[in-house]
Parts: structure tokens; sequence; C-alpha cells
């Protein structure tokens, strides 16, 4: 009964076909299981006196089984938590049996038939055990007001902050040269991307991949984009106000905001920067963005610190 | 307000018309002016005018007025029909037939043609006949009003339309439009007497769409709606008698600013721009302070409005109540360089706005007086606010201006009278045209013009002392502020009116000195004192002989015969000496006051009371000189060549104060290429108190010694230490620190620093790679992210500095110019211009500042032969559509590819723009850009220079109105652009400090050898009418109207069938004709037949 119980709980999981081949302990448990499953189907058939069956046969028989045995698997355990147990007794798997139209009172005399087969019990396979979740650092014992039945605190490390220690990039130079060749790669990129989709013209008749320049445009009102100061530089503006336009020191390893989106992503929010004459919705609102982004890692290069 | 003539006003000239007597008949009192629809599509005006007239004799039978280019339909005299004939002999200068073509043939007859209508003499291109039933009326000198309808199509001049090419209506495309013109040039868009001497009140109604607004002089009184609320009529009144030459005009969807600080001025911006309009004006108060302070005198209209509009004619335009100014002035509070420069322009505009506009002048020839004052006052001005030594370097600049002009060119002559009309005493006879009249002036000698008469005004304060000449402004001013107020009837109007002579009375009266010789020399007489100076020190007198020679032979020069300051700096301290100039004394003797002796250590006293230490082991032991100016004050117009030695130059450059001073030392040093030399620039260099435009100019002469002492020279190549020490991190000096342009003398030390650096060359005469690396490095590693400022500018002159760095290319049998070829520094270079042009189509920055930097530097790489020459570029560039400031610097690079490459088709090309472009000033710059830079000189062997140009320039010089001349007071597209000298290989993209004006090689003779294109240096501005010039004699004046709507239709058509086509067209024209009159004249010739006969 043991077994029937493993059956039903390995029910859940489906079926599976033999033929694919896995090592995972699990799966060879549920084969094995199976195996003998189909020699009880076979010696059934012998007794009942098959000389050879189909493998399919077989297997449909053996589905057959495994679903019977599984649901009197299933619904014992019903009835045996239906009386607040947790362990089946026999009356619960007796009351299964009736419920499934089955007569009891045949089975004694059936297991006692003279020609049944004995067939050997399947080798013993351990129960997979599932791998034990990590844990990490002594769980942190109940504070007093609290009862000890309450269950555990989870694993220090889901609820603890765990700063991380890394040597933030402080030589001003390494800066200085990062975000020079950063801001230069974004540029050279973003112009060839345009020049590339758009026309060009070139200095070289022969040649008009190596330096390419985006066509000249008329604009129906040319002051405008002339006189107005780009988003980026209203936004700059804004940012600078004179009290940050202190002496600078080159020394004080000034945190420097290094990131390739920002630039970017300023870039291209100012690509979009409306036709003077065909005012389109600005979409990209990447103001807050950037600012905000600087403003989080020089915080955390402090925290470090 | 009319003046109902109650009275026959008879004409007094004993009270209140001193001095001044009309050159008509009779007298304007009250003009109005109602333009009742403005159509911006057709780009055409219809309105009328009404001319309040009393007539100062009894036989009046015929009344000239101005006008040019309008159609006029109808005219009225007290309501009863008037003849009219017009005629307008400036349409057709030379008659085609002639068959001299010459300039000295061309002057003679555009002069005769604009005095034929010169409104100063009394004459007018329309003439209207009086209606014999008012004969009687006249009699009686009863007033009369002359009602005139006219209309205007397509304007040439006058009135500009700009008129995007976008979806939607005239307001959301932004269309505007302006008047504009050169002196006296209100005749192109209404009829009126156009004269700066006849003045009178205005009434002034545009009838607009209700999303335009229209500004115009005076007081706005009312707007009032159409019925059906579509259109408004703003309704003007200028009370304030006023020439018609200073009435204007713009009408466009402006946003409008009320001035925070003073509620009768408001300012007028074209759409989305009122941010910018905030900051540029929010400075015009102080303005308004300063020169109501000065002048003691409230600003004597009751409002002030100005307006930026595109397209701009002129920079700054005043009249009366109102300035009209480029929108191109407009910026943001990140702006640096143009910040300056637009107050400049705003505080010209309000000086001329008491001078020039309230006061207006009797004739041309007073005109020097209230250019004079205006450009006096707008001097003072700057010295409040840049200070002293900006003052000083102004100055200097302007005299070295006008110096260096009338040297090449010839005299320039303020106060010009004409006697008897003797051709052959005319002042001006070395100029290839006459000095008579504004219109026939080339606008370079104009410009230079204004220059000298307000300098001569500072030497008149020199004299008399500015308090005295203060005193002087304000009687002026207080004087005309109560002819102002009076009626008209009082003829006390004429006081508004200045002339020379009433001024130099003035000026008499309130100082009691005699300026008479000043005046002569100055004003009555051209042309500039050269000096040359040198010196001796004899040891046993202790006496300093200085001799002081004269060059006053060569053309544009004149004797100078008086005193003559000379400061000497001795040991003992600084003393100023007065000699006499006389004719035949050269030498002066002056006592020293110390004995050489170096040897006691004691402060050195400077002019300014300073006591310094100084190192005096590089002085010639003998001597007490440390160094001498001649006329260190600037009180003559004269050029000074003086010799002293090199360490007396070093000294004045060390400790000299005066900013002119050091200025001069500076340009002497560059013949003494010295390591002592190198010293003193580079402690000027560093000091920072020392003036920033002395540091900048100490930066060029460094690069140019250090090229001299090439060879010699030790150490990193010069400023690129200090440049380290001064802008980089201490940490990594290959890095320029992330910018901060607080100060802006570093700031603009910064920025030209870099460009002196290219300037220098190793022995093979290339740019050190180091300096080029140096440069790639500091573009590499800009960062202006944390700067209040933008760094368009300071971008702008790096790629300067890459454009002075290259060289010419080794060319091997004139190799083709291909990228396998291409010279690897060279390809750096293009590698940062390619991205900087490409990212300005992303990221444009103010004025497209680096597009026109990186134009001219890819001219610089073909001229140089690095880069195949092809101005398709350029070409591109220089379209309509683009920024005016990009479109010059390419039409720049295409002139100069005309020339260098002696291309046909360029030049055609260019010849099709000057004359179909939409915009005046790009037509006008392209032709000052080819006479500066001309395509082929005189005696020059040319493809180009053919028969077939002759007859096409000689056909556009006859077939413009001449009258729209005069871009005076616009500056070059980038005035930085001075601060860069010119490159060593020769002509380059940049202009020059010294406009070379080609005078001396023009047409003198007769015949087709010589140089065509020079004659376009005559004012040949604007407004080609081709059709004119082929018109044959016989139906000259009598359908040119016809022909130009004719031509305006249906573009070209042969001129051959022209009877056939006129006589077609007049009846088209007859049923097409949007506005119907009654009247007799209407859709008829407008030679009147009444008075044909």
């Amino acid at each position: 009964m043991a077994d029937t119980a493993a059956t039903a709980g390995a029910g859940g999981s489906g079926t599976r076909s033999g033929s694919k081949q896995s090592t995972n302990p699990a799966d060879n448990y549920h084969l094995a299981r199976r195996r003998t499953l189909q020699v009880v189907v076979s010696s059934l058939l012998t007794e009942a006196g098959f000389e050879s069956a189909e493998k399919a046969s077989v297997e449909t028989l053996t589905e057959m089984l495994q679903s019977y045995i599984s649901e009197i698997g299933r619904s014992a355990k019903s009835y045996c938590e239906h009386t607040a147990r947790t362990q089946p007794t026999l009356s619960d798997i007796v009351v299964t049996l009736v419920e499934m139209g089955f007569n009891v009172d045949t089975l004694p005399a059936y297991a006692k038939r003279s020609q049944r087969m004995v067939i050997t019990a399947p080798p013993v396979t351990n129960q997979p055990v599932t791998p034990k979740a990590l844990t990490a650092g002594q769980n942190r014992p109940h504070p007093p007001h609290i009862p000890s039945h309450f269950p555990e605190f989870p694993d220090p490390h889901t609820y603890i902050k765990t700063p991380t220690y890394r040597e933030p990039v402080s030589d001003y130079q390494v800066l200085r040269e990062k975000a020079a060749s950063q801001r230069r790669d974004v540029e050279r990129a973003l112009t060839r991307f345009m020049a590339k989709t758009g026309e060009t013209q070139s200095l070289f008749k022969d040649d008009v991949s190596t330096f390419p320049l985006i066509a000249a445009r008329p604009f129906t009102i040319p002051y405008l984009t002339a006189l107005l100061p780009s988003e980026l530089e209203m936004q700059q503006m804004e940012e600078t106000d004179s009290s940050e336009q202190d002496e600078q020191t080159d020394t004080e390893n000034l945190p420097l905001h290094i990131s390739t989106v920002g630039p970017a992503f300023s870039l291209l929010h100012s690509t979009h920067k409306t036709h003077p004459c065909c005012p389109q919705p600005v979409t990209l609102r990447s103001r807050h963005d950037l600012p905000r982004a600087s403003g989080f890692v020089s915080g955390t290069c402090v925290m470090g610190s | 307000m009319p003046p109902t003539g109650l009275e026959p006003a008879r004409m007094n000239r004993k009270k209140g018309d001193k001095g001044f007597e009309s050159p008509r008949p009779y007298k304007l009192t009250h003009q109005v002016v109602c333009i009742n629809n403005i159509n911006f599509q057709r780009k055409s005006v219809v309105g009328f005018v009404e001319l309040t007239i009393f007539p100062t004799v009894a036989n009046l039978n015929r009344i000239k007025l101005n006008s040019k280019q309008c159609r006029i339909y109808r005219v009225r005299i007290n309501d009863l029909e008037a003849a009219f004939i017009y005629n307008d002999p400036t349409l057709e200068v030379c008659h085609n037939e002639s068959k001299q073509r010459n300039l000295n043939y061309f002057s003679n007859a555009y002069a005769a043609a604009v005095s034929a209508v010169d409104p100063d003499a009394g004459n007018g291109e329309l003439c209207i006949k009086v209606p014999s039933e008012l004969w009687k009326h006249i009699d009686e000198l009863k007033v009369l009003k002359i009602h005139i309808n006219f209309s205007l199509d397509q304007p040439k001049g006058g009135l500009h339309f700009v008129v995007p090419s976008v979806e939607g209506s005239m307001a959301e495309r932004g269309a505007h439009v302006f008047s504009c013109g050169y002196q006296n040039s209100t005749r192109f868009w209404f009829p009126c007497v156009d004269s700066y001497s006849e003045l009178c009140t205005w009434k002034l109604e545009f009838t607009v769409d209700a999303a335009m607004v229209a500004v115009s002089n005076g007081d706005l009184v009312e707007t009032v709606y159409t019925h059906d609320m579509r259109k408004k009529t703003f309704h003007y009144m200028l009370t304030i008698p006023t020439a018609a030459s200073n009435i204007s005009l713009a009408i466009g969807p402006f946003e409008i600013l009320v001035d925070p600080y003073m509620h009768e001025v408001t300012h007028f911006c074209l759409p989305q721009l009122l941010p910018l309009l905030k900051h540029t004006t929010s400075y015009l108060h102080e303005v308004f302070e300063f020169y109501e302070e000065i002048l003691t005198c409230r600003y004597p209209y009751s409002c002030f409005k100005t307006v930026f509009i595109d397209e701009a004619y002129v920079e700054v335009a005043a009249y009366a109540s109102m300035s009209i100014f480029s929108t191109n002035l407009l910026h943001s509070a990140m702006i640096i360089d143009e910040t300056p420069l637009t107050r400049r322009c705003l505080a010209q505009s309000l000086a001329q706005q008491f001078f020039g506009c309230f006061i207006s002048r009797m004739s041309w020839s007073d005109e020097w007086v209230l250019k004079g004052i205006s450009g006096y006052i707008y001097g003072l001005w700057m010295k409040k606010t840049f200070g002293v030594n900006e003052y000083r370097h102004w100055i200097k600049e302007e005299l070295d201006k006008i110096v260096a002009y009338e040297l090449k060119t010839g005299g320039v002559l303020l106060h010009p009278i004409f006697g008897g009309g003797k051709e052959k005493d005319n002042p001006a006879s070395h100029l290839h045209f006459s000095i008579k009249h504004p219109h026939t002036l080339s606008w370079e000698y104009y410009t230079m013009f204004q220059c000298k008469a307000h300098l001569v005004m500072r030497l008149i304060e020199n004299r008399i002392s500015m308090e005295f000449m203060l005193q002087v402004f304000n009687k002026l001013l207080s004087l005309a502020s109560t002819a102002s107020s009076q009626k008209f009837q009082s003829h006390m109007w004429s006081q508004m009116l200045v002339s020379t002579s009433g001024f130099l009375k003035s000026i008499s009266n309130v100082s009691g000195k005699d300026i008479q010789p000043l005046i002569k020399q100055w004003v009555d007489q051209s042309g500039v004192v050269k000096f040359y100076g040198s010196f001796a020190f004899n040891r046993k007198r202790n006496v300093l002989e200085l001799e002081i020679k004269q060059d006053y032979t060569s053309p544009g020069t004149q004797k100078y015969v008086g005193p003559l300051k000379v400061t000497v700096q001795e040991l003992d301290g600084s003393f100023n000496h007065t000699l006499q100039i006389e004719e035949n004394s050269l030498k002066h003797d002056i006592p020293c006051h110390s004995k050489s002796r170096r040897n006691k250590k004691k402060k050195i006293p400077l002019m300014n009371g300073e006591e310094v230490d100084m190192d005096l082991s590089a002085m010639d032991a003998d001597s007490p000189l440390l160094w001498i100016r001649i006329d260190p004050d600037m009180s003559v117009l004269r050029k000074v060549e003086f010799e002293q030695a090199d360490f007396m130059w070093q000294y004045q450059l060390r400790y000299e104060r005066d900013v002119v001073a050091q200025q001069e030392s500076i340009l002497a040093l560059e013949k003494f290429p010295t390591p002592a030399s190198r010293l003193a620039l580079t402690d000027i260099l560093e000091q920072e108190q020392c003036f920033y435009r002395v540091r900048m100019s100490a930066c060029f002469c460094l690069a140019k010694i250090a090229n001299s002492m090439v060879s010699t020279w030790t150490g990193p190549p010069a400023m690129k230490s200090l440049f380290t020490r001064m802008f980089c991190c201490k940490t990594c000096p290959n890095i320029v620190k992330t910018n901060n342009f607080m100060s802006f003398q570093s700031y603009f030390l910064q920025k030209t620093m870099p460009v002196a650096m290219a300037l220098l060359r190793d022995v093979h005469n290339l740019c050190p790679k180091e300096v080029l690396t140096f440069i790639l490095d500091l573009i590499k590693y800009n960062d202006n992210r944390k700067n209040k400022f933008s760094d368009n500018y300071y971008r702008a002159e790096m790629i300067d500095a890459l454009a002075n760095s290259v060289t010419p290319a080794v060319s091997v049998n004139n190799e083709v110019r291909t990228l396998d070829n291409l010279n690897p520094d060279v390809r750096l270079i293009l590698e940062e211009i390619t991205r900087f042009l490409n990212m300005e189509k992303l990221l444009p920055s103010y004025r497209h500042t680096i597009t026109v930097s990186c134009l001219r530097a890819i001219r610089v790489l073909q001229k140089n032969g690095h880069v195949p020459s092809d101005p398709a570029l350029f070409k591109s560039y220089a379209e309509y559509g683009h920024f005016v400031d990009i479109r010059i610097a390419a039409l720049e690079a295409v002139v100069d590819y005309t020339k260098v490459d002696r291309s046909y088709e360029e030049l055609q090309w260019l010849l099709n723009m000057i004359q179909n472009d939409p915009v005046p000033y790009v037509r006008h710059k392209i032709l000052n850009m080819l006479t500066k830079n001309p395509p082929f000189t005189k005696n020059m062997e040319s493809p180009l220079c053919n028969e077939a140009l002759v007859d096409q320039l000689w056909k556009l010089m006859n077939s413009v109105f001449f009258g729209i001349i005069g871009l005076s007071k616009y500056r070059p597209a980038s005035s930085r652009s001075a601060l860069i000298p010119q490159h060593s290989s020769g002509c380059d993209g940049t202009p020059t400090t010294k406009p070379q004006w080609s005078m001396e090689l023009a047409w003198k003779g007769t015949g087709k050898e010589q140089s065509p294109l020079e004659m376009s240096m005559h004012p040949v501005a604007t407004a080609p009418l081709s059709v004119f010039t082929k018109e044959s004699a016989s139906s000259k004046h009598s359908d040119h109207h016809h022909h130009h709507h004719h031509e305006h239709k249906k573009k070209k058509k042969k001129h051959k069938h022209k009877h056939k086509h006129k006589h077609k067209h007049d009846s088209k024209e007859k049923d097409k004709e949007p506005f119907t009159f009654s009247s007799p004249a209407s859709g008829r010739s407008i030679r009147s037949p009444s008075l044909s006969d």
C-alpha cells in the first residue's frame, strides 16, 4: 500500500515516455515503478492465457492500471483527511474501493487464487531528495514577544542589506578619458547612423563613406533653430546654477557620472526636437532621469567609503 | 494733428526758420498714411496717403512728390481730380543705346538721375498738376489736401516681405513685413516728401489680419476690428513733427512684451522667441537712463518700440520712436559673445532716437553732425558700460579703420560744400561716385563717414571739454523739444533740424572757444595725417631730439599744423610735452628731466601716479628714456610710425597702463623676434589685470615671433605651457578642465590662445605635431556639462584653430586628391570637422557658429590641396533657407573658389543669386565679397574677363534700384573672425581687418579689357528689374508698370513681342484689376493724358 501512495504522489507529474533518457534520480524512480507495473500487467495477461501482446496494448493496460491505483490512492487520502487524519487506514481503502464500485468481498479470494504469479519486488530505490534550500547564516531567533510557534524568520539574506564594496573608479584622468571617449563614440555612432539613413554629401567624389556629411537641408524658418537653445542646453542651464560654478579642483576626485545611457539618451532625445514648423509632441521626457541617475551613483559611492 | 488752415500760412523766414530755406514752394504740415490691404501671398499693399500742404508762393501749379515703384491710381487735390506724371530716371540710368560703357559715364548719369528726383532740391518722381479750379485758392495761400491712391506689388525695396513656405495661415507661418532702406527711402512704399528736412505730423493707419500686429511710429490711439472681426485697424498718431524718412512699419504675428522697467517701452518679436526677447531687452532701461542723464533731457517721444524681424536689411534701423532690429540679435542668457554686441546695437539705436530721428538734418551736408553726435554719445555709453579700456580700444580701432580707408581710397569729406557745379573742384574726384547725394555713395564710404564723424566729435570734446559738449547737445534738444510742441503756424519746426553752422554756433556760444581751425582741418577738408617719428638722445645736452616728418602728398593725407602732444617716460617719471607742428620744423628738442642713474634703486613713477619697480638692465645705460609716445590721446586723426628700440617697446608693453600703448607696442614687437620680446609678451599673457584684448593680440604676436625665431626657439611650443597652467588640470596636464566661463576674460583668452598656437610653424613650415595633438585633445576633452554658458563659440574657435594649423599639401605631379593619399594629420582634422558638422544637424549651436567655422575650415583644406576643390557643398549651404551666417560663410567660399579656379559657372551662379535672392543683405554681401576678393583684377589674363560679362554687369548696374544701399551697420557674420589673422597661405575664408577695397583697380577709361567686376563695387545692391534695360526709348515710361506686372506673371517674355503683348496684357490687366476705382486714371497708363499734351 505504501507503493500505491507513492504512485498516487507521482500521478500528478503525469506520464512520461519511457524512451526518453533521463538522468534525473526522480525520473529514474518513476521509470522503475512503471517497469514494475508493466511486469504486473504482463503476468496478469499470461495468467489470462495470452501468449504475446503488442507493446501498445501493454502500454495502454499499464496506463489504465496506473490510473486505477492512483485514483484509489487519491480517494483514500481524501477520506482519511475527511476524518482529520493524516495517515490512511484500511477502512479508508475499503470505503474507496466500495465507492469505486469494487466488490471488496471478492478480493481475498482473488488474492489467494492458485494460478497467481508472484513477481519479484522491484529494486528498492530511494525516494529522491529535494535539494535543501540554501541557508545563509544563522536564522534569527524569535524576539521574546513573538510566540515560538510562529514561523521562523526567513534566511537573513532575504531581508538584510548587503552593501557591495566595489572600489569606485576614482582616478580623475581615467574618468575624463572615459567620459570623453564615450561621448565621442556616441556622437560618432549617432552621426554615422544619421548619415547612413539619410542623404549625404561628401568631400571626396570617389568615396562617400569615409567622411559622410549629413546633407544640408534648408529650413523654412531658419532663425528658430539658430537662436533657440536646444533642449539639452536648457536642461543644462537649469541644472547649473551659479553656486555650482565654484572653483573646480581636479584633485578632489569628482565622482563623475559615467554612463553610456546618459549622453546617448539625451542625444537621441534632442534629435526628437520638434521641427519648428510642424510641431510634434515630444514623447521622450528624459530630463529628470539624468540628474537622478547621476545622483544615485554618487550616493552609493559615498556610502561605500 | 492736422492744422486745419484757418489762416493762409505765409512763409515767415524772419523768426522761426532760422537759416533754413525750403527748396519747395510749399510747406507740408500733416500727412495721413492709410494702408487698408496687405496681401502676404501676393506681397502687395493697397492704400492712400493724404498730404496737407500750404503753398508758399502764389503761382504754385505743379507739386512734386517722391514716389518709387508705387503704382498710383488717382490723385485728388481738395477733392478735385488732378493730372499727374510719374517719371523715375533712376530706373534706367544709362540709356541702352549708349556706346560708352565706363564708370565715369555711369557715375555722372546716375548722379544726374538721382538729383533729378532729389527732394532736397525740390524735385520728385511724381509731378502733380494743380487743377485750374484751385489757382485762385492757391493765390490766397490756402491749405491744399492732396489725396493719392496707390498700390505696391512685389516691392523690390522699401518694404520687405518674409513669407515662409509652410502650411497654415500667414500668422501661423510667421509671415511678416517691415519697412527698410538706406537713408531716405520711404518713397519706396508710399508717396511722400522723402526728405529729412520736411517735417510734419502723422496719422498712420494699417488694416491687418486680426492675428497680426502692426507696429509703427507714435502712439497707438486705438485698434478697431472690422465688422466681420477678421481684420483690425491700428491707428497711430505721431504728433511730434517728423520727416517722412523716419517713418517705419512692421507687421507680423508678433509676440509682445511690455518692458517691466519702463511701461512706455514695448518690445516685439516673432513667435516662439519671447524668452529670448525678455532676456535681450532686459538691459535696455539702463541705456535709457544713461542717455537721459548725460543729456539731461527726457526721451523725446512718448513711447518707444523695438521690433525684431527676420531677413533684416540692416542689423539696426532707427526710426521715430521705433527701432527695427535683426532677429538674430536675440540671445539667451547662456550666450557670452553675442551679449555685448547686441547691447551695443540697442545703445546705438537709442542714441539715434535723439539725434537722427527726433532731431533731423537740414541737408545732406549736415549729416555728419547727427552721425557724429549719436556716435559720440554711444561712445560715452560704451565707456561707462564696458570701461575706459574698452572705450579707448574701440576709439583706436575706429581710428585705425578710418586712417586705413583714407590712405587707401582717398579722403572722406564730412561737410561737402557744393559750389557752382564746377566738376573740376570736385573734392571727391578720387572716387568713382559723387558724394553730393547719399544715394550715390558707396556703402563702404558711408560707413567710414560715420566713423570719422564720431571721431571728430571726440576731437571737439577734447577741445571744449565734455561738459560743454553735453551742454550743446542739451541745448539742441531743448530747442527741438520746445519747437516740437508748437503748432505748425508758429514756424518753429525747423528748429528741430540741425545744421553744421547752427551746431558750430551753439558750440561757440556755450564754450566761448574758437574751434574753427579744428573744423577746417577735419570737417571741411578730407584726409588724415601721417607722421613718421624717430629720435636721438643727446647725452651732452641731456636732450631728446625728436624728428617728426609728415607725408602729405600721398592720396588721403593732409598736412597738419598745430599742437601735438608727446609723452616721454623717463626714469624720473612721465612727462608731457606739447610740440608745435609747423610748416618747416621737423626737429624738436625736448629737455630730459632725469640724468641716467640706474644704480639707485628707486621706484619709477608712471603717468597715472603709480610707482613700479623695473628691471632696468635692458635699457641703454646712457639714456634715461624708457619709452616715447606721440599723440597718446589720439587727438589727431593720424597714423604714427615711430621708431624706438625694441627694449623701449618692451618697457612700454609691460609698464605703460594705456591699452592703446600696449596694443601699439605689441604691433611693433612683431619686428623684434628676440627672447626679450618673447618674455615681455608671455608676462603680459599671464597678467590677470591686463586688458583681455591686449592679451589676445599678444597671443598672435607671440605666434609670429615664435615663427620668426623657430631655429633658436627653446622649450615647448609657444603658449602651450601657459595654456596648460591656466586651463588644464593640475594632475593631468594634457586634459583641459571642465568648462567654466564665469570669468569672461579668461574665457576669451582660452578661446584665442589655441587659435594663435595653430599658427605656429616648425622649420619645415609645418604646424608642429605637438600643437595639433594639443588642439585635438582640447576638442576631445571639452566638457561643458557643468557650465552655465554655451560653449558654441569656443568650439567654433577650436575648429578655426584646426583650420589655422593646415599647411599646403605636398603635391607630386598634380596628382588628384583622393582619400588614399590623404595626410594622416588632415585625416584627423577631417574626422573632427565631419563630426562637428554632423552634430550640428542634430544639436544646432547658437547662430550655427560651428557650421560656419566648419565650412571655412573645409575651404581652407580645399585651398591647401588636401581635399579636392569643389564648390558643390558650399552651394548647397548657400541656398535660401539656411541661416544667414551659414549662407554668407558658404558664399564666401564660393566666391573664393570662383577666383582660384576661375570658374565661369560659379560666377554665373553668383550673379544669378545677386539678381534673384530674396534677402537683400545676401545680395549685397555677395557683391561686397566679390569686390573684396575679385575673381580677377585689372590687367590680369582671365578666361572670365570677356565681353559677355561686361554686358551682363552693365545691364545689372543699369537695371537695379540704386536707392537701396548702405548696409552700413551690418557687421560681418561673425565679428570674432576679425581676431583671426590671415593665414600664411594668403587669401583665405576669414575676413581681414583691413578691407581690400580695390578702388585703384577700378575702371577709369573706356574699354572692355578692364575689369568689369570692379564696377560692382558701386552700390549696386538690390532689386534687379532687368526688363527695364531692354525697353526702348520710345516706350520708356509709359508702360513700366504693366511690364512690371507682366514680368512677374509670365516670368521671361521675349522682348521682341513686347508691343503685342503689351496690348493684350493691358486688357487682361483691366479684367484682373482687384480694386476698382472710378477715377479716369484707373486701368490706364499712368501718364495722364491731360498732362501729356
